[in-house]
């Protein structure tokens, strides 16, 4: 597979942005996500008659924490296997 | 523009730097947490010294984990022999990226072993009894915490070795491609950890905490640490997926 130079920058740059992408995409959710749990070990450990409740909390709300670092992993891909 | 050596050496000094440069600042910051946890859970609690020392050494030295693999890294960067002059624009790339990944990926995890470790000394304090059960969740949580930073270290050693030389006459485009793709994959798993190292050390840490203070519950908090930390190194994962792609598939 041969390309121009013009090509071949467009396409140098979408992998690079791709890479920044994903990086900096998985930042917030696993800081996120982190915090969420830490703070569900501290509510199960006060109440543990709770923990049912508080794991099912936890995992929605990691759900939702997760959306962004999933939109990061389809913007990668994308900019991969479909630009340039 | 003709290739010779040098470039390639710019790119792994440069490499080399960044590594142990980025990599060193929170080793630091999370070797100083224990120990300033440390120090403070000695004044609460004079009786149980040798417990919380021992558990702060062992934690310090846990937490310093990643800014050993940044040293390895930059280590081979600097006499690992990789200067020759035909893995051209490709290898240049690739050693500059191998720093980058490691170097950024040693920033979350050492900052979350550190949150763990401080933790378990202050629960220590509160509790002596239950030391040893403390220090083994604080050994688990911190193991949790490095599983990102041995991602970027893979990463970087793939990229240091499995990176083919340059074939000869190819478009300048191609060149350019393949050397961005090959720094796109250093800054997604490097970028990548800082999150999921940083989150699960959070994780680790109310656990520890919580282990002080109502020991009966061990169970309930380790599963809860455990699945926690399982969602919270997904992106992890999904950095290591991309920066394969980029590093194989492109």
């Amino acid at each position: 597979m041969q390309f121009t130079l013009a090509q071949g920058i467009v396409k140098a740059a979408a992998l690079l942005g791709a890479g920044l992408c994903m990086g900096m995409g998985a930042l917030g959710p696993g800081v996120g996500e982190g915090f969420v749990a830490g703070k569900a070990c501290e509510g199960i450990a006060r109440s543990p008659e709770n923990a049912s409740l508080i794991t099912r909390t936890m995992l929605v709300g990691q759900a939702v924490s997760e959306s962004t670092g999933i939109y990061s992993l389809v913007i990668a891909l994308l900019l991969i296997f479909s630009t340039g | 523009m003709v290739f010779s050596v040098e470039y390639i050496q710019i790119a792994s000094y440069l490499g080399a730097g960044i590594c142990v440069g980025i990599g060193a600042v929170t080793t630091g910051i999370g070797s100083g947490i224990i120990a300033g946890e440390g120090a403070l859970a000695i004044m609460k609690q004079p009786k149980a010294n040798e417990q919380i020392f021992r558990t702060m050494l062992i934690g310090q030295a846990a937490a310093q984990t990643a800014g050993i693999f940044a040293l390895v890294v930059s280590m081979l960067l600097m006499y690992g022999g990789f200067d020759v002059v035909e893995g051209g624009w490709f290898r240049a790339a690739a050693l500059l990226a191998a720093g980058i990944s490691m170097g950024i990926g040693s920033l979350g995890p050492s900052l979350g072993a550190g949150y763990s470790g401080g933790q378990a000394c202050k629960s220590i304090a509160r509790m002596p009894k239950e030391s040893n059960a403390i220090m083994g969740n604080m050994l688990i949580g911190q193991a949790l915490a490095q599983t990102s930073a041995i991602f970027a270290l893979v990463v970087s050693l793939l990229l240091l070795y499995s990176v083919p030389n340059q074939p000869a006459g190819i478009s300048i485009g191609r060149i350019i491609l393949k050397s961005m793709a090959l720094l796109g994959a250093g800054f997604s798993i490097g970028f990548g950890t800082i999150g999921p190292g940083a989150g699960i050390g959070f994780v680790a840490g109310k656990a520890n905490d919580m282990m002080g203070r109502f020991p009966k519950e061990k169970p309930k908090i380790m599963r809860t640490m455990f699945l926690g930390a399982a969602v919270s190194e997904s992106t992890a994962i999904y950095s290591l997926v991309v920066a394969f792609l980029l590093i194989f598939a492109v």
